[in-house]
């Protein structure tokens, strides 16, 4: 990403009272997702950007202002920073109804231009004025978030921060509310950063994804090339890549740019399926153990003899029909440990009967190899 | 009907509960969300009145405010009071007593509040004054209404405290449990019946209101 000044720049350090450390930074209108299971520091990082934790070390400018800097021991409380936080349950206070909330985030102007400014958000996130006479108790999960959004707004944010925000919506509202982030995104040009355990959810709001992990950032990327590319099986696993198998590393290939990967069977002896030709990206000794991956994309069934070196002879061992997909699991004739997992929509569901027969054909050059261990 | 000893608990448990309400505010506030060691022993002290006899209570105060004690004598000789067995010593003595029906439901009330809502009013640019009055005090309010009148109401009827540090001097440090025992010694039970049912129905009034009141109140979470 460009290093604009407008732009959330973030390197920190700590240790206490639970380690957390990274370095990304978030242009404007950029959603970035802070991804990782639970404990993996991301609510941390959050409470650190929003002032409410102080880091041992490093640094956090937005829109070239600085928030923390721990060589001048700059820190400034989050009363001013102009920060937007939606809490992950929402922490609206129960006392006040919708508007008071609103409102409470703008003591600086006089009572009455406090409740118009608050209803103008309130109406702005779609809340009815009998919506807005209420209080949380009285409204829904989605409504109460609405408001909690609204309140975030309300302070001019230089940076909003959202905490989970759709882990306590169901599915029907959560559309909703993918919208409104939408429309927020586009309206604020502010950076946004978003913390979630979802994979899918992050993939699909943000524009760059930070995969944290014991305190740690493993990986930072935009989405797809991080699914495309996991710099090591940690990150596969997080991601919750299916598709993912072992190998041995046997060294370049006769192609410049290209590297041998024998493709094994972990469960019959590391029985070697095939040799297939990989882009190398040079990270790799030869004669390593390798774990690789290959997008969803790049796996199509066929309804012919594997013929081809990239085609391979299956069976399909499950098939579950969910609305408008399928997802086919199918089996390596000959190699027991290995299974692919597809999901498969229109004409090629008709493919996928329980032991049918079918071919598999890998597009080879969206496979990525990695490392076993190492970060 | 002793109007006069009415009037002087009215007086102490008023006195009582301006001088306990802002310090007992302030120590259950800090205890509903500091964690360090030995605080245990912070809250056992707080509860201790609670516990102890009246007597061994009153005892202990007698002794360490009396004149002859470091307290008393530096109290009559530099401020030219003295300790005992008067409005003033009575007045202390009410404040200690009382300590755990200030502290205790007051830390509970606070204990009650999510942390998180401090944490948001200051994300939405609250200082921690604005965040206290605006947010913690009108969510802690039916908690700390109870503790105000049972304070009041327990001052009204103390009687062995009150009894070991004022003893029973008529417009200075009779109180109306006093006179009241006063009263049975004489064999005026007539006037003791009065009185007692006063206090009775004065104790009962004021705690029912006070839980018809927090029940209102409380907001639902």
């Amino acid at each position: 990403m460009t290093r604009d000044a407008d732009a959330l720049m973030v390197d920190i350090e700590q240790h206490r009272p639970m380690a957390v450390s990274g370095a990304f930074s978030c242009e404007r209108g950029r959603v970035l997702a802070l991804v990782g299971p639970s404990g993996a520091g991301k609510t941390s990082m959050l409470r650190i950007l929003a002032g409410l934790m102080r880091p041992e070390r490093g640094r956090i400018t937005v829109g070239g202002e600085t928030w923390f800097d721990g060589d001048t021991s700059t820190f400034l409380p989050p009363q001013r920073r102009h920060v937007g936080l939606v809490f992950q349950n929402y922490a609206l206070m129960p006392h006040l109804t919708a508007i008071d909330n609103v409102a409470l985030s703008l003591l600086h102007l006089p009572r009455l231009a406090r409740i118009v400014k608050a209803r103008q958000w309130l109406d702005h996130v779609r809340l009815t004025p009998s919506q807005q006479a209420r209080r949380p108790a009285a409204l829904s999960g989605g409504e109460q978030q609405r408001v909690a959004v609204a309140r975030a707004l309300a302070r001019e944010p230089k940076l909003l921060l959202l905490d989970e925000p759709f882990s306590a919506v169901d599915q029907m509202n959560r559309q909703g509310l993918y919208q409104l982030l939408a429309d927020l995104r586009r309206e604020l040009a502010i950076p946004i950063v978003l913390v979630t355990h979802d994979m899918n959810e992050a993939s699909l709001l943000a524009d760059w994804l930070v995969v944290m992990d014991a305190g740690q950032v493993l990986q930072q990327g935009p989405p797809a090339a991080i699914h495309r590319a996991p710099r090591n099986a940690r990150v596969a696993d997080l991601l919750g890549i299916q598709n993912r198998f072992h190998g041995v590393w046997d060294g370049p290939a006769r192609d410049a740019g290209f590297g041998l990967l024998r493709w094994t069977d972990a469960s019959v002896g590391a029985a070697t399926v095939r040799t297939i030709s990989v882009r190398d990206k040079r990270r790799i000794d030869a004669g390593q153990q390798v774990t690789w991956v290959i997008n969803g994309d790049g796996i199509t069934l066929l309804n012919q003899p594997a013929q081809r070196d990239d085609e391979f002879a299956a069976v399909v061992t499950e098939a579950r029909h969910l609305g408008e997909v399928t997802l086919a699991t199918v089996g390596l004739i000959g190699y027991s440990g290995v299974r692919l997992h597809v999901t498969l929509t229109g004409a090629q569901r008709a493919l996928v009967a329980v032991d049918a027969s079918v071919t598999v054909r890998l597009d080879l050059s969206l496979a990525h190899v990695m490392p076993l261990r190492n970060r | 009907m002793d109007w006069q000893a009415l009037l002087l608990s009215v007086k102490l448990a008023s006195a009582t509960l301006l001088c306990l309400l802002p310090p007992g505010l302030w120590l259950g506030r800090w205890l509903s969300r500091s964690e360090f060691a030995g605080k245990a022993w912070v809250e056992a002290l707080v509860v201790l009145p609670l516990v102890l006899p009246p007597t061994v209570l009153g005892y202990y105060l007698l002794v360490s405010l009396g004149g002859a004690s470091p307290l008393g004598r530096w109290a009559a000789e530099s401020l030219d009071v003295r300790l005992t067995f008067n409005f003033t010593g009575l007045l202390l003595a009410s404040i200690i007593f009382n300590v755990p029906f200030i502290v205790q439901p007051v830390q509970r009330a606070f204990e009650a509040i999510p942390r998180n809502l401090a944490e948001a009013a200051a994300v939405s640019g609250l200082s921690s004054w604005q965040t206290f009055w605006r947010v913690e005090m009108p969510l802690a309010w039916p908690g700390v209404l109870s503790a105000m009148v049972l304070t009041f109401v327990h001052t009204l009827g103390e009687f062995g405290v009150v009894l070991m540090i004022g003893g029973s001097i008529p417009g200075e440090t009779k109180t109306i449990a006093i006179s009241i025992y006063d009263r049975v010694q004489a064999f005026d039970l007539a006037s003791a019946d009065r009185m007692a049912l006063l206090l009775l129905t004065l104790s009962l009034g004021a705690v029912a209101a006070s839980f018809f009141a927090s029940s209102r109140l409380m907001v639902k979470r």
